[in-house]
């Protein structure tokens, strides 16, 4: 009888230990891309390892002497490496409208590929206005107030982002610390955003930027609080065995001058 | 020859029990002496036995070395013997036999007992016997309901067996103690009564038994530590009258034994039986068979408690002063519990003492509890129970666990702290804190009516709450003569329960039996963390004034109403509906003005169930069941079938099992915050985001049982389906300063980008959990303890996470636990060694940037498989040693009770965390409790 069991104890145990262990030993060895499909503007592709948790530097060591592969359906091109790591196609024509654009190479005898539609392009883009004071130091329900209305067409639901890079040389130090005077904000798939006056914390020049985007982008600018190994969940990203961004989009831009 | 000898004459012995304690207390209360006594004590002893004709048994040899010179005048017997036992450091102690033993040390009981029984035996004394029939019997196969009591408070003593003699009629008290049995063969019957912790009675029934409601009431035994503590009340277990499967029962009485870490925990001694897991320091709630805590559903006294736990999850939020007794069902539970995944934990609270007031508490490094329970006038009692924390040491290490890399750095030097790592001004780190003002509180109180014996009424409250509050003031340093300021962080914490029962038990007739209650539950969770103040820099005096709030809100009215009805000897039907409403409101809100989450959900069940015990035979014990259950947001019927069976094998081995179906419809989601512990908050089951949890299970196990040894197996699997998980996405400080993982994102990241967004995602998918539990247990005698060993597996599988099964977070392979205790007169002294696999984790590889189009960088962790990796293994050894204070007339008044955790200092790893600063990644590895004495005095009027 006690022998049964043990026999039937040692069966069940069998049983449970040996479930195998998916194998993915080469996170680590993913490559990072970075490439961003502007219209108008040549292909540029960025090629990275990653980086040790030590390592200070802001990028990985980049990637040499890969065969990257761009193709747009139809028709595939070869990149050319014009620095270590760095992969271009000069032909602005390229990139077109409504094109799916896909880039492929091997690294460590692994496919990488990625792929990204070329959105096409905003019309309508418009602010509220483009001139005003900034407000620093005022209280909160002030600072969350609306300062400018951007609003587009977009009667498809595509993706947009607003990106505010400033134009003046020098920051005038309003604001305490050191916000940053480029910021992006995420307006999805909306047709207008209402931008507060809380981000605007430097008087000068700014450059509005609507660009249209596929969920792609915006998923990558929506970061992951979580920072426990209880947690932890994969990066955002579209590139197949690698991580980072490959992503085609439009630009539109408006000039704005705030003051203090 | 000689041990059936021994056996008969213990049953003949046995049946003079019902009048004979009683009737020895009398005679020490009402007989006077008047007489001057200068002897040794073995002559006083004999004296007096002759003199009142009371059975004294002691050590001749100890009490002759003993002298008494005293004169007493007119004095009740019972102060006599307390005087001379007194005198001499001796006790008495009165058996329900009526016999009166001098003990020099508790552990004389049972050898004066055996002495004194064959002595007798030798001498062919013949007992004072069960008295005879007082009529010829007048009522034949008549059914016979009652009430088991504990004699000296008047609580009701569920679980309690009554058999009735000569026949194999028998049943268990149900939770409110009462009982019934059909067919009873006369009104002469002999019905013996045990309990665990009690003496063992016989009682003699009469004509007026017939008209129902009679009470037995049972005396406790002098050393309830020769019994088990926790018992797992399966089949055939301690109790051959037990008919659940999957279930183990806790006295909270004898909850002193074990080691603790400050307070007398009810949900953290469940773990430390097999298939709960043990290894999760910082929740109280508990880890069934591969379950998580909030796929346990946790009633009070008939309502749901939401927040089962203090201070992080450190401790209970029961206190077990109030509490009576706990079940925990592991799974297969009966139809008459649902909404719940997993598992069911019913906690009762006490009635509080019917016959005396009493007043009781414990201290610890921890917190102070008092209780007091009184009658109130002939047929109501009352009890109230308060328990608050002080900042201790002990308190300050605990807190310090949770807070030391969470929040004591004022600007973020590791993780982007309160002070926001994110924005500008946070990044130095200062560290400017005050020690936390915080603490935790809760109170029960309940109030029981009965009015008649076929009715009782009973109101109980429960109101418990932490309040954790790390606000203060920074200053900042002067990098440059120019700049500078003071900040006001508030960090305001505050999280609890309200619950409050009105509960109706009725005995309408005989065979039926009913329970109704009214109830309302309400779960609060608030946090208020921002910053005001003013900064100076280059002469620039800037306000600042961030911050968050976060309410939860949830609240849950209900009524359910249980019924029993007797429909034959071998046939019960158990049945009932309930209702309950429960509204959620959940709202996140940053710098007064911008909402991010703000919901308000609310939704309702309705339903019913039944159920039939059948025993066909002396063998077969079968339980088919079936609830159903509409959820008004879903607007649909669910269904739920249930089956339990227990088969008797052999006298010793007994097979057993249960499957059902089980849906969940609330869900408790966890928001994770680094920099001030995860928020819990709950959140109703939708049509669309949030699926209704459904489960499968499949219970098979065997025990072998003798009267001193258990061994027991079980083994489950659990199909899980419509699980959820939460995660929060947020846009905004993504900028330079901490990167995505820079945790202060919400207010210091709110200064730096802009416009913070959360995204909130729910992730649903599927799962399993399988396992086998194996129990041997000793369970009488100086030594008893377990061993125990769960060999499991919980994997689950989310869409967002891939294709395949992952281990879930609380996936444990092995698991071994050792309780051992060892009882020496007043010392009782226990080992408890826990070892088990290390928790699953998901490691990083990597991290790389991403430059976006602003031109700013956010950075990214790569990720290893989800859950791939494991944290080192699990092991602590916890002991403790207690001394019991005994009255002369050895009653228990108290106890002192030393305790260390984790004896031999070994860090186990809670988990890791990692930040990103300066492009590089800090790894650190928060690590659970070191070595933590602790030193609880205990004490009790009566």
């Amino acid at each position: 009888m006690v022998k049964r069991i043990l026999y039937s104890l040692f069966f069940i145990s069998t049983i449970l230990s040996s479930c195998k262990k998916d194998g993915t030993t080469t996170v680590a060895e993913r490559p990072v891309v970075i490439s961003y499909l502007l219209i108008g503007h040549p292909v540029k592709v960025n090629v990275y390892e990653q980086k040790a948790f030590s390592d200070t530097a802001a990028y990985g060591p980049r990637i040499g002497g890969l065969a990257l592969a761009l193709s747009d359906g139809t028709q595939t091109v070869q990149l050319t490496e014009t620095t270590t790591g760095n992969y271009t196609y000069v032909d602005s024509t390229f990139l077109q409208t409504g094109k799916t654009y896909t880039l492929q190479f091997t690294y460590k005898n692994t496919v990488i590929t990625a792929s990204s539609l070329m959105p096409a392009f905003t019309s309508g883009y418009a602010a509220s206005r483009t001139k005003f004071a900034i407000r620093v130091g005022v209280t909160p329900a002030e600072s969350d107030s609306t300062a400018v209305r951007f609003s587009w067409n977009n009667p498809d639901s595509l993706y947009h982002v607003l990106v505010f890079k400033y134009d003046e040389a020098n920051t005038y130090a309003n604001g305490s610390g050191n916000f940053p005077s480029n910021f992006t904000v995420n307006a999805k798939m909306a047709d207008y955003y209402d931008v507060p006056y809380r981000p605007f914390r430097y008087a000068g020049g700014y450059s509005a930027i609507l660009y249209t985007v596929n969920k792609e982008y915006s998923d990558i600018l929506t970061t992951n609080t979580n920072t426990n190994s209880q947690q932890l969940n994969n990066p955002p990203g579209n590139i197949t065995n690698g991580y980072g961004i490959f992503a085609a989009m439009q630009a539109d831009t408006i000039r704005m001058s705030l003051t203090n | 020859m000689d041990r059936k000898l021994r056996y008969t004459f213990l049953f003949i012995l046995l049946s003079g029990v019902a009048y004979g304690q009683q009737s020895t207390r009398e005679k020490l209360k009402k007989i006077r002496v008047d007489h001057f006594f200068t002897c040794t004590l073995d002559q006083l002893m004999d004296t007096l036995a002759a003199a009142y004709d009371i059975p004294i048994v002691f050590e001749r040899d100890s009490l002759m070395q003993m002298d008494i010179t005293e004169h007493f005048f007119d004095e009740p017997l019972g102060k006599v013997l307390k005087f001379a036992c007194k005198a001499n450091g001796l006790q008495y102690w009165i058996e329900n036999d009526g016999t009166l033993y001098i003990l020099q040390n508790p552990d004389d009981l049972p050898r004066l007992k055996k002495r004194y029984e064959l002595n007798q035996t030798a001498r062919s004394f013949k007992p004072v016997i069960l008295p005879p029939p007082a009529d010829p019997p007048k009522h034949f196969m008549f059914a016979l309901t009652g009430h088991v009591t504990d004699q000296k408070t008047g609580e009701s003593l569920p679980g309690a067996s009554v058999r009735i003699r000569g026949t194999d009629l028998s049943a268990l008290t149900n939770t409110s103690g009462n009982f019934t049995i059909l067919n009873i063969p006369s009104d002469t019957s002999v019905v013996d009564v045990s309990f665990i912790g009690y003496q063992p009675d016989i009682f003699r029934l009469d004509s007026n038994s017939v008209k129902g409601n009679i009470s037995f009431s049972l005396y406790p035994s002098l050393n309830s530590l020769s019994q088990v503590v926790i018992t797992g009340r399966k089949k055939g277990v301690l109790n051959t009258d037990s008919k659940k499967v999957s279930v183990i029962q806790l006295t909270p009485a004898l909850l002193d034994k074990l080691p603790n870490i400050g307070e007398k925990d009810i949900m953290r001694s469940f773990q430390l039986m097999p298939g709960v897991a043990a290894t999760n320091e910082s929740s109280s709630g508990i880890y069934v068979r591969g379950g998580t805590p909030d796929q346990n559903l946790v009633t009070f006294d008939g309502f749901t408690i939401y927040q089962v736990d203090h201070l992080y999850g450190f401790f209970s939020a029961f206190n077990s002063n109030a509490v009576r007794d706990v079940e925990l069902y592991k799974g297969g539970f009966s139809s008459k519990y649902g909404g719940r995944l997993s598992s069911v934990t019913e906690v009762r609270g006490k009635d509080g003492n019917k016959k005396e007031a009493n007043i009781g508490g414990d201290i610890s490094l921890l917190s102070t509890n008092v209780y007091a329970e009184t009658p109130v006038g002939s047929n109501a009692s009352a009890l109230i129970a308060i328990r608050r924390s002080y900042q201790g040491p002990l308190y300050n290490k605990l807190f310090g666990q949770f807070n030391s890399s969470a929040a004591n750095t004022g600007g973020g030097a590791i993780r982007g702290g309160p002070g926001g790592g994110g924005g500008g001004f946070g990044g130095g780190g200062f560290n400017n804190q005050t020690t936390p003002s915080s603490y935790f509180y809760d109170l029960n109180t309940k109030f029981t009516y009965a009015p008649s014996t076929k009715n009782t009424f009973s109101w109980s409250l429960y109101t418990g709450a932490d309040r954790l509050d790390n606000s203060r003031e920074m200053t900042l340093p002067s990098f440059l003569t120019s700049s500078g300021g003071t900040l006001n962080i508030a960090d305001d914490t505050h999280y609890g329960n309200l619950g409050t029962s009105v509960k109706w038990n009725t005995t309408p007739s005989q065979k039926l039996f009913g329970s109704t209650v009214l109830s309302y539950s309400s779960f609060f969770s608030d946090r208020d963390r921002g910053t005001t103040g003013t900064i100076t820099d280059s002469a620039t005096t800037t306000t600042i004034n961030n911050g968050i709030l976060e309410n939860n809100r949830l609240k849950d009215a209900g009524i359910k109403s249980d019924w029993e009805w007797n429909a034959a000897s071998k046939l019960k039907l158990l049945f009932g509906g309930f209702n309950s409403n429960v509204k959620i409101d959940y709202t996140y809100t940053q710098n007064d003005t911008t909402t991010l989450i703000n919901q308000h959900n609310s939704g309702s069940t309705t339903g019913a169930y039944t159920e039939l015990e059948y025993e066909p035979n002396g063998r077969w014990h079968i339980q088919p069941g079936f609830r159903t259950t509409y959820f008004s947001p879903t607007n649909k019927l669910y269904y739920e079938p249930r089956l339990s069976a227990i088969y008797h094998l052999t006298d010793h081995i007994n097979l057993k099992g249960a499957t059902g179906r089980f849906y969940q419809f609330t869900d408790r989601v966890i928001r994770e915050d680094v920099a001030g512990g995860d928020r819990n908050f709950w959140v109703l089951a939708n049509n669309s985001n949030i699926p209704v949890g459904v489960s499968d299970h499949f219970i098979f196990g065997t025990s072998y049982e003798t009267d001193k040894l258990l061994f027991d197996v079980e083994g489950y699997y659990k199909r899980l389906n419509g699980l959820t998980e939460y995660s929060i996405r947020q846009l905004g400080g993504g900028a330079t300063g901490g990167g995505p993982m820079g945790g202060g994102a919400p207010m210091g990241g709110g200064g730096a980008a802009a416009t913070t967004t959360i995204t909130e995602n729910f992730y649903n998918g599927s799962g399993y959990a399988k396992g086998i539990e194996f129990l041997l247990q000793k369970k009488t005698g100086i030594y008893t303890g377990w061993l125990s060993y769960t060999l499991a597996e919980a994997k689950n599988k989310f869409d967002a996470y891939g294709s395949s099964y992952f281990s879930a977070a609380q996936d444990i392979r092995h698991e071994f636990k050792s309780v051992n205790m060892y009882h020496l007169q007043r010392w009782s002294f226990a080992a408890t060694f826990i070892f088990s696999t290390g928790h699953p984790y998901t490691a990083p590889a990597g991290v790389y940037n991403i430059n976006t189009l602003d031109g700013n960088k956010i950075s990214y962790l790569s990720v290893s498989e989800k859950n791939g990796e494991r944290l080192p293994a699990y092991h602590r050894l916890d002991l403790s040693a207690t001394y019991d204070l005994l009255k002369t007339d050895a009653t228990k008044i108290g106890s002192i009770s030393f305790s260390l955790f984790n004896v031999y200092n070994h860090r186990n790893t809670w988990y890791n965390e990692y930040y990103i600063r300066g492009n590089q990644v800090v790894t650190t590895t928060v690590k659970y409790l070191g070595l933590t004495p602790n030193i609880t005095l205990s004490l009790k009027l009566k």
